[in-house]
């Protein structure tokens, strides 16, 4: 293995960057600078890691521990695993198209970039984590600058859905953090490794117990229905960037958290609740395209488009079987990208036509075929169309779904034929027709706004079209999981 | 423990309650032929808060030098362990920082500021005599000394109405407590013929049935330093004394005087209280009702020290939890979650004053915008108040683990469940008073001036915040320790 | 070899990105490159089929490269006697659709982009061998369609667009459940095409027959067959020509041949136990979709409701499964795709003139276009089926084969031939024939645009009638194959 820390440079550069600029970033250049070379950095440090991860020797890697509280058994110990590293990459690449993203901001520039970075090492921290406390610790530390990010850039009721947001999270890690120090004490081992807790068997309440309180907890931010609410209100009210890191990474946070803190350690408190789980995931699908339908406002539309994507990562964790898992793994990288591409797209539109309402927008594709297009690629692996991301993932989980139950497959189905029908009525009116009076000053993007459009859509495209490495990854990573399910 | 008999080991032991006795005295000498000579003129002034500092940091390396000692003086009655002594630097530290904040502060509520000084250097060695004793009526005599500067310093600013009701009020609270608590004393002291803790515990051990007038003293003993601390159902007096008090008063209170009862509370209940009820119940439930009561009330506030005020209930709740794990790990964590909360109070109280100076108000929406006003000011009141909230990065947040891992241990689910809830629930309104920091565009009334003085204390206590948040583990193995030397001896 | 074949998919692909990433200013070029891409992709095709082994029952041209391999799922192409005749229907039909494109004049590269990914998406499902890469083409077929219609569409094209692509998107869903459904039950791990004939041949007919129901919805909507066909008038009314050529002419064989490629080759039990429904289906098809094309104003329907009636001779041929009945709907199948593509350019040329579809809006027009009068009696002789032209051969054999089995339902059919004679007939009459109606006394004849886009499916039409042996022969090996399976 390689000495080089990479895990812990992927977690802790955007800190140091975000340290940097309140001690000199001074200006609109600098903040912005420093922040897209820390996002270069690890998004250089994840491609590193996805080729350097040994996936035939599988496992966790590139672990590095110090203790950190030993009187508490505390370690700074991260690594990474095959789930973890599609989550690296996601968070990387969204990170540093939403550095991009964020390229013009005015309002108090250096603010903003320290809040950002301090939210992607949060996020980046609970990929690489593999202590629970630190898991923790980095997952905290990435909910609070969100309220500040949506409380100061935002838009529309962002004070109101800043503190909602913030609440409902913080609840559900309350759920999390009475269930990290049940966990400490059954397992009894001075420590919070996740690995080792892995590898003790629980007894059968305890698991039932805890892991309905790490589904609620994890659910939260997942979002399961009805712990949703916060959800497309957050994602509506804040600035593009911050939309783009929220739903396409932080919502994963949830899922992941879900898998390693409850579906790794309570293989039968899975079992237990997987009908329950399963119905939410099913109405999650449901519900959220229906409510996508009857929205007016663009980003409300993705909001709660991501409620229903969000479900089928729901569905196939509750599956518990191999299909399942990888699908809810390769949907929360599928869906990751989408949803940063939608944001970005319609930050961009926003941003040039003040208006995000779908009635005073269209003819996107006669003034900027560029967007246009893009938004046509995200649509597509919205749908789950084949050729893009989210087909694969949807793929997966529908293999998932139809081997343990059609009757589920059936309702996502029907899901999808509602995500279709309001997408393409929604791309009917804003990218056809003659360009209306909001979208007049709109032009194609210029090159650096231009770039991480068209990362993320190469990204659907790529990852849909060579879906085999990723899958692979993801593969491994899901095979402890499958084994330990097998025999609990 | 090693009981001393030799008098100049004794005075040894006794270095820092003396050296911190002759600062105040020193600080009023001073005054008297340095200072008023001088007659109205300033500059002097800050030096006589100078003087007292030197004093207290002499004090603290005493105390520190006695890190490793495990005595008893004066048969039993004074101890010096790693617990006292953990107490005592505490106390000092906060004595330290409010002295800062007051050179700046004072000026604007009296011309003299040197008994200010002495009293509030005179109440510090009460609280550490308080560290110390382990007989009931050192106990008492120790705080008799807290409570009589105390009631001076509530009343200090002669000019303001508040200030005088608050101390009136104060007064009596104290009057009642001490008839309460010598009450309680007297009870105890009759039925078991002892007063000094460890005997008592001895004592309590030995009963298989105990009377009620024992009983009773009990209660009315544990009682007293209920007041002291603030917890629910003996928190009434607290919102009314936190608002008028002089704003320096006020985070002393909040904070020494608060940790003060716990240090007594500590060594009542684990030295003397060995008696077979479920002290877990007690505590637990108290704790509850101090943490819902708090952070619900302190939703409603418009005055952010009333708000603190509310706060400090809740807090009293946390610090409760790791008593009602009566194990020394819990012990440990109270320990901890002093410094956390003491850092970070302080660094909340530091900002009320230095806005109070600039808007002469303490109302929460006058805060609007700080942040753009004073970057660091802005910054430093965010971070106390998200620690106070228990978010990572800060020193509360591994204060509120330490304390619920371990009343997990000691079974407490519930408690740590009702725990957490109001983490949340009291993150609603630190928020709203974050939110208030940054958001609001309003007005620009420019940059806020900062004094050096209150900029330094400030700093301080955010850094550590901060580095109680990060690297919490040296403060978590003193606090272990302190607690080690509870238990064991 | 096989790579020659991935071309079909390639060339087209290749020439939709370059037209897409003409710049705007380049007005003349995207048509002419569309034209040579086009072109260079029927060479494609003309070489598959001139070295193309008649005699050999295996498939050819193959390509397998890996893809997904843990999912067992491989880009894996090549085509037998039963695809390769629509390679080169596909190729010959979008060359001529460009060609007829001259008179778009909004977004022309858009357009011919679009045109050119519609062959990829085309050519693909008649080449894929693995059920998730034909899928993925399937799918891939949707969006440019989609955008065919609702952009250059005529008034009513978003409720068309719409429809027909939810229409088409909620059969798709059905068919991927079968599709997994087929892969878990297989249990060989793989989607091959050929890889899983084996094994699922030999599932409980009940399940296959469960599974090919599932499937066959999605077919059978595209194909589509009454009552699943609602959508098609519409899209074709709304389509602008060469759309519409592309629709009937290769989209609708889409169904076909997946009905070919699943039933016999992949389900041939479920498909035995389901054929009386298909073959009762089909007839009622040729029927249903006779009369009421009897009674349409508008020509442009008429012609649509035609193709209802003719796919279900191909429907019935395929349902009846014997030798004679597939090889008349692979003859039908392509000589459809010629008729219908004639067809709907002269209605095309037709409306351009007159700017309107309705029947009565014309009369006696063979009087001022005597050559397009003369070709539009010439396609309706070849729709009704007179010897000597393709249509001919296609019914003739359907009928034939549908004898045996479906004795009713092959009488049937053949008399509808008299409704259908009688639907044509009576619209050439009243367009052709009789007074000169006076608004279209100047209608100018056929250009040379036009005389190049018609010239060639006139001459294959005749060709294929009069020399059916060339395309029976390239057809007879894997029919013989398909009717073995079935035992007929």
């Amino acid at each position: 293995m390689n000495g080089l820390p990479v895990l812990s440079i992927i977690a802790l550069a955007p800190t140091a960057a975000a340290l940097l600029i309140l001690l000199i970033g001074r200006g609109k250049q600098l903040p912005r600078a420093i922040a897209l070379v820390a996002g270069t950095i690890c998004l250089a440090c994840a491609i590193w890691v996805w080729f350097n991860y040994d996936r035939t020797a599988a496992g966790m890697q590139f672990v590095q521990t110090i203790p950190w509280i030993p009187s508490l058994g505390i370690a700074y110990k991260v690594g990474v695993d095959g789930i973890s590293v599609p989550m690296l990459m996601l968070m990387g690449i969204v990170m540093f198209t939403g550095v991009l993203v964020s390229w013009d901001v005015e309002d108090r520039p250096r603010e903003f970039f320290v809040l950002l970075l301090l939210l992607v090492t949060g996020v980046f921290g609970v990929f690489v984590a593999q202590d629970a406390f630190l898991l923790f610790f980095f997952y905290e530390m990435a909910v609070l600058p969100m309220f500040l990010l949506i409380a100061i850039w935002g838009s529309t009721r962002k004070d109101y859905s800043a503190m909602k947001l913030t609440l409902f999270l913080f609840a559900g890690s309350a759920a999390l953090i009475v269930a990290m120090i049940l966990i400490y004490w059954q397992v009894g081992a001075h420590t919070f490794d996740m690995q080792v807790w892995a590898a003790h068997t629980f007894p059968a309440t305890f698991q039932r117990w805890v892991f309905l309180l790490s589904l609620v907890g994890f659910g939260a931010l997942i979002p399961l229905w009805p712990l949703h609410t916060w959800s497309p209100d957050g994602h509506v009210a804040a600035p593009t960037a911050v939309s783009m890191m929220h739903a396409g990474v932080l919502l994963k946070l949830g899922a992941y958290g879900l898998i390693r803190l409850g579906i790794t350690l309570f293989p039968q408190g899975l079992h237990d609740w997987a009908l329950l789980m399963a119905i939410i995931g099913a109405i999650n699908v449901v519900y959220g395209a229906l409510c996508a339908m009857s929205q007016t406002d663009l980003k409300y539309v993705i909001g709660y488009s991501s409620v229903s994507h969000m479900g089928y990562v729901i569905l196939g964790l509750s599956m518990a079987n191999r299909f399942g898992l990888e699908g809810a793994v390769f949907q929360m990288f599928a869906h990751g990208i989408m949803t940063a591409l939608f944001f970005a797209l319609i930050g961009y539109v926003y941003e040039k036509s003040h208006t995000r309402q779908i009635a005073e927008i269209s003819g996107l594709m006669l003034r900027t075929p560029v967007v246009a297009a893009t938004f046509v690629i995200a649509a597509a692996a919205s749908m789950g169309l084949p050729s893009t991301s989210g087909f694969v993932a949807e793929l997966l989980v529908y293999v998932g779904l139809i081997g343990k139950s059609p009757l589920l497959a059936a309702v996502a189905f029907v899901g999808v034929v509602v995500t279709a029908a309001y997408l393409i009525r929604t791309l009917t009116k804003i990218l056809l027709g003659k360009p209306s009076e909001a979208v007049e000053p709109l032009v194609d993007p210029r090159p650096i706004r231009m770039l991480p459009m068209g990362i993320l859509a190469f990204t659907i495209m790529g990852v849909g079209l060579f879906p085999g490495p990723m899958y692979e990854t993801i593969r491994i990573g899901v095979m402890p999981i499958l084994q330990k399910l097998a025999g609990g | 423990m090693l009981a001393v008999t030799d008098m100049n080991v004794t005075m040894q032991m006794l270095l820092p309650e003396i050296i911190v006795a002759a600062t105040g005295a020193l600080v009023l000498i001073l005054d008297l032929i340095w200072v008023r000579p001088l007659g109205a003129a300033p500059s002097a002034r800050p030096w006589l808060a100078y003087v007292g500092i030197a004093g207290l940091a002499l004090a603290a390396v005493a105390t520190v030098a006695e890190r490793h000692t495990s005595a008893a003086l004066f048969s039993n009655i004074f101890v010096v362990d790693p617990l006292a002594v953990f107490f005592k630097v505490l106390f000092i530290g906060i004595a330290i920082i409010v002295l800062l904040y007051s050179v700046e502060t004072l000026p604007r509520f009296t011309r003299w500021p040197a008994e200010f000084y002495a009293l509030m250097i005179w109440c510090t060695l009460g609280h550490m005599m308080l560290a110390s004793s382990n007989e009931l009526f050192t106990i008492f005599l120790s705080l008799q000394l807290t409570s009589l500067p105390l009631i001076v310093l509530i009343g200090y600013a002669k000019h303001d109405g508040r200030s005088g009701e608050a101390a009136i009020k104060y007064l009596l609270l104290v009057l009642v407590s001490t008839a309460v608590l010598l009450y309680g004393m007297s009870l105890v002291y009759g039925s078991l013929g002892t007063s000094t803790l460890p005997d008592i515990g001895a004592e309590l051990a030995k009963r298989t049935t105990i009377g009620p007038a024992l009983i009773l003293g009990l209660v009315l003993l544990l009682t007293g330093f209920a007041f002291k601390i603030a917890a629910v159902p003996f928190q009434f007096w607290v919102p009314d004394v936190y608002e008028g008090a002089p704003t320096p008063v006020t985070a002393f209170l909040s904070v020494g005087s608060k940790f003060a009862g716990f240090a007594l509370a500590l060594r009542i209940v684990v030295t003397a209280l060995r008696i077979d009820m479920d002290w877990h119940i007690t505590f637990g439930v108290m704790a509850a009702l101090s943490m819902f009561f708090g952070n619900l009330s302190a939703i409603r506030q418009s005055d952010m020290k009333r708000m603190l005020a509310y706060s400090g209930i809740a807090q009293a709740g946390y610090l409760l939890v790791g008593l009602a794990s009566l194990s020394q790990e819990g012990v440990g964590g109270l320990l901890f979650y002093t410094v956390a909360y003491g850092c970070a109070n302080l660094a909340a109280f530091g900002v009320v004053m230095i806005v109070a100076e600039h808007t002469k108000s303490t109302r929460i929406q006058d805060y609007a915008g700080l942040a753009r006003r004073s970057p660091l000011v802005g910054l430093s009141l965010a971070v106390a108040l998200l620690s106070l909230g228990g978010l990572p990065l800060m020193a509360g947040f591994m204060a509120k683990f330490y304390v619920f891992v371990y009343a997990a241990k000691a079974g407490l689910i519930w408690l740590v469940a009702i725990g957490v809830m109001n983490s949340v629930i009291s993150l609603y309104y630190y928020l709203r008073v974050v939110w208030q920091l940054y958001v609001p565009a309003g007005e620009d009334l420019g940059e806020m001036k900062v004094p050096v003085r209150s900029s330094v204390a400030l700093t301080f206590c955010v850094a550590g915040v901060l580095t109680l948040g990060i690297f919490p583990e040296p403060v978590m193995q003193a606090a272990q320790a302190a607690a080690a030397a509870l238990f064991g001896g | 070899m096989g790579y020659v074949l991935a071309a079909t998919v390639l060339l087209p692909l290749v020439g939709a990105i370059v037209v897409a990433l003409l710049p705007k200013s380049a007005e003349g070029a995207p048509r002419p490159l569309a034209i040579v891409f086009a072109a260079a992709n029927l060479g494609v095709a003309s070489w598959l089929w001139a070295n193309f082994d008649r005699t050999a029952s295996a498939i050819q041209f193959e390509l397998k490269l890996p893809w997904i391999p843990a999912l067992g799922t491989s880009i894996h192409l090549g085509v037998d006697g039963l695809s390769l005749p629509m390679v080169l229907l596909t190729a010959l039909l979008t060359l001529l659709a460009v060609i007829a494109s001259k008179n778009i004049s909004e977004q022309r590269k858009e357009y011919f982009s679009l045109i050119l990914l519609l062959e990829a998406g085309l050519a693909g499902v008649f080449i894929a061998l693995d059920l998730i890469v034909f899928y993925l083409f399937w799918e891939v077929v949707l969006i440019p369609m989609f955008f065919l219609i609702n952009i250059w569409g005529g008034p009513n094209r978003r409720y068309a667009a719409v429809k027909f692509f939810l229409y088409t998107l909620a059969g798709s869903l059905a068919m991927l459940g079968g599709i997994i459904g087929l892969f878990l039950l297989n249990g060989a791990n793989s989607f091959d095409m050929i890889g899983l004939r084996e094994g699922s041949a030999a599932l409980p007919i009940a399940t296959q027959a469960a599974l090919f129901t599932a499937i066959g919805i999605a077919l059978a909507i595209k194909v589509p067959m009454v009552p699943f066909h609602t959508w098609l008038p519409d899209a074709h009314v709304e389509a602008p020509t060469a759309v519409s050529v592309l629709l009937a002419g290769v989209l609708l064989k889409m169904g076909s041949y997946g009905f070919l490629r699943f039933g016999p080759q992949l389900l041939p039990g479920g498909f035995t136990r389901l054929s009386p429904v298909i073959a009762l289906l089909a007839v009622i098809s040729i029927v249903w979709g006779a009369a009421i094309a009897l009674r349409q104003t508008d020509l442009k329907k008429l012609v649509a409701y035609s193709s209802v009636s003719h796919m279900g001779y191909v429907m019935l041929g395929i349902a009846a499964g014997t030798g004679a009945g597939i090889m008349g709907a692979g003859v039908q199948m392509f000589s459809h795709g010629l008729i219908a593509g004639l067809l709907f350019l002269l209605v095309g040329a037709f409306y351009e003139r007159a700017h309107t579809r309705e029947i009565s809006a014309f009369g006696g027009v063979v009087k001022v276009t005597p050559v397009l009068a003369g070709i539009l009696v010439f396609a309706s002789f070849a729709s009704l089926g007179l010897p000597g032209l393709s249509g001919f051969v296609g019914e003739f054999l359907v009928i034939l084969g549908a004898l045996g089995p479906y004795m009713i339902y092959a009488a049937v059919a053949g008399l509808a031939v008299v409704l259908t004679a009688g639907y044509l007939l009576w619209m050439v009459r009243r367009v052709a024939f009789g007074e000169l109606n006076a608004d279209r006394a100047t209608m100018p004849d056929i250009t040379l645009t036009e005389a190049l886009a018609i010239g060639p499916l006139c001459v294959a039409t005749v060709l294929v009638g009069i020399f059916p042996q060339t395309l029976v022969g390239v057809m007879n090996v894997a029919v013989e194959g398909v009717a073995k399976v079935l035992g007929r």
